[in-house]
C-alpha cells in the first residue's frame, strides 16, 4: 500500500519532470521570423517560397539596401497562382497577409535594371502557426504543488510577457538596422561619387583650358597674313 | 513514456522543419545570403534540399550524391568555412569580427542527367545569436525548471540585443564620419575647383593678351 503510494509519487514526479521539457519543445514554435539579405543581380527575379496553414497570418517586409535607384519590383502570389500584391520600383515595402494552407510565393525582380545589382532585405514574420496545438495541455500533467501552481502561473504570464516584447524589440531593431545600413550604403556611394567626379571635373577644366588656347594660337601659327 | 515522447519530438521537429522558406536554384547557380552581425555570435544554417522528379512531377528528397557546397567570407572577405554537404546539411561559425558575412551555396553537381528539367528545391534556416541555443539541451544540463529556464532565454536575448545596439553605436559612428568626411571633401572641392577655374581664366587671359601683342595684332 505504501510501496505504490510512493512509486504512485515518484512516477508523478518524474511525469511532471519530463513533461517540463516537452512544454518547453512545444512553446517553441509559437512565432516565427526569419530574415535574409541578398544580392539580386541585374535583370534577374528572384523569387522565394513559404508554405504556410489555414488562418496564420504572414507578414512580409523588404527594404533595398544597396544599388542604383535604391528600388525593386516585388510580388507576393498565393498557392492558386493570384497575385495578391504587386509593388513596382519601390524602395521599401510591408504587407501582412492571412494565409491559406499552401506555399506563398514571393518575387523580387530586378529586370528593369541591366548594370545595378541590387542588395535586398526581407522579413518575413509568420503567426499563429500551430494552431492545433492547445497551449492549457502541459496542466494536464503538472500534478501536485497546488498552491504554487497558481503563484507560477501568474509569474509564468509575466514571463511570457516580457518574451514576446523583447521578441517585438528583436523585430524592430532587425528593421532598423536594415535602414541603417542603406543610408550607410548611400553615403558609401555619394562619398565614392563625389570623390570621383571632383577629379573627373579637375581633369576636364585643366584639359579644356590646355585645348582653348592651343586652339586659338593655332589659329595664328599659321602662314597666313594677319592684317595689322 | 519515451517512444511517446521520442515521437512528438520528431514530429515537432518535422513541421518546423517544414515551414522553412525554399527556393529554386540552378545546377551552376551560387545563391548568396548576406547577414551583418556582431562579434562573437554563432550562426547556424540548416538547408534541406529536394529534387523535381519529372515522372511523379513532383519534389521528392534529393539523390544521395547530389550534395552542396557552402562558403562563408568574412567581412573582411577572407573564407571561414568551405565546405561541401550532403544532400541535407547543417552549419555553423562563429563571428570573430563585427560586420557583414557572406554565406554562398551553390550546387555540387557535375552531372547533368542529376537536373535534367529542372530545378532544386534547398529550403534553408538560418539562426542567428540567441537563436542558435538549443534550450532543450541546455534545461537538461543545468537541470533547470521550466521558470528558470524561461528566464535564461529572456536573459540571453536581452544580451544578444545589446550585443547588437552596441554593434549599431560602432555602425553608426562610422557611417557619421564617412558623412562628415563627405560633406567636407565637397565642400573644399567645390573651393578648389572655383579657385582653380579663375587662376585659369587669368592664365588664359594674361597668356593670350601676351601671345597677341607678340604677333602684333593688339
Amino acid at each position: 500500500m505504501e510501496v505504490s503510494w510512493v512509486i504512485l509519487r515518484v512516477l508523478s514526479v518524474f511525469v511532471a519532470l519530463f513533461s517540463d521539457r516537452l512544454v518547453v519543445l512545444a512553446r517553441f514554435s509559437q512565432s516565427m521570423d526569419s530574415d535574409f539579405t541578398f544580392t539580386l543581380p541585374p535583370g534577374r527575379r528572384e523569387c522565394f517560397y513559404q508554405t504556410m496553414k489555414k488562418d496564420a497570418s504572414l507578414e512580409i517586409e523588404y527594404q533595398v539596401l544597396d544599388g542604383a535607384g535604391l528600388d525593386v519590383d516585388f510580388s507576393i502570389s498565393s498557392p492558386s497562382g493570384q497575385v495578391l500584391y504587386s509593388d513596382y520600383r519601390k524602395s521599401d515595402g510591408v504587407h501582412t497577409i492571412e494565409t491559406e494552407d499552401g506555399d506563398y510565393m514571393l518575387c523580387f525582380d530586378n529586370t528593369f535594371s541591366s548594370v545595378s545589382e541590387k542588395l535586398i532585405f526581407f522579413e518575413l514574420i509568420l503567426d499563429n502557426m500551430d494552431t492545433d496545438e492547445d497551449p492549457d495541455d502541459w496542466k494536464e500533467y503538472v500534478h501536485g504543488t497546488d498552491i504554487l501552481d497558481m503563484k507560477l502561473e501568474d509569474i509564468m504570464d509575466a514571463i511570457n510577457n516580457v518574451k514576446a516584447r523583447l521578441g517585438k524589440s528583436v523585430q524592430i531593431q532587425t528593421v532598423l538596422r536594415a535602414f541603417e545600413a542603406r543610408d550607410r550604403n548611400l553615403q558609401e556611394s555619394n562619398f565614392d561619387r563625389v570623390n570621383f567626379w571632383s577629379v573627373i571635373n579637375l581633369i576636364v577644366m585643366m584639359l579644356v583650358s590646355g585645348v582653348q588656347v592651343y586652339l586659338v594660337r593655332s589659329l595664328f601659327d599659321d602662314k597666313r597674313k594677319i592684317r595689322t | 513514456m519515451l517512444s511517446v515522447s521520442a515521437a512528438l519530438l520528431l514530429t515537432l521537429a518535422w513541421v518546423h522543419q517544414a515551414q522553412t522558406l525554399y527556393f529554386h536554384i540552378g545546377e551552376t547557380e551560387k545563391k548568396c545570403f548576406i547577414e551583418e552581425i556582431p562579434d562573437e555570435t554563432m550562426v547556424i544554417g540548416k538547408y534541406r534540399t529536394q529534387l523535381w522528379d519529372k515522372q511523379s512531377g513532383s519534389f521528392l528528397p534529393s539523390t544521395p550524391g547530389l550534395g552542396m557546397h557552402v562558403e562563408i567570407k568574412d567581412p573582411d572577405t577572407k573564407i571561414i568555412l568551405s565546405r561541401q554537404y550532403g544532400s541535407d546539411g547543417r552549419f555553423t561559425f562563429t563571428s570573430h569580427t563585427p560586420g557583414e558575412h557572406q554565406i554562398c551555396l551553390h550546387s555540387n553537381s557535375t552531372k547533368m542527367a542529376l537536373f535534367a528539367g529542372g530545378k532544386l528545391r534547398v529550403h534553408l534556416d538560418i539562426q542567428v545569436g540567441e537563436h542558435t541555443n538549443n534550450y532543450p539541451e541546455i534545461a537538461a544540463k543545468d537541470k533547470l525548471t521550466e521558470l528558470q529556464l524561461r528566464v535564461r532565454q529572456l536573459l540571453d536575448q536581452v544580451e544578444q540585443i545589446q550585443k547588437e545596439q552596441n554593434y549599431q553605436r560602432y555602425r553608426e559612428e562610422r557611417f557619421r564620419m564617412t558623412s562628415e568626411s563627405t560633406n567636407q571633401r565637397v565642400l573644399w572641392w567645390s573651393i578648389a575647383q572655383t579657385l582653380i577655374l579663375i587662376v585659369t581664366g587669368i592664365w588664359q587671359m594674361k597668356h593670350l593678351k601676351s601671345f597677341f601683342e607678340a604677333k602684333k595684332l593688339v
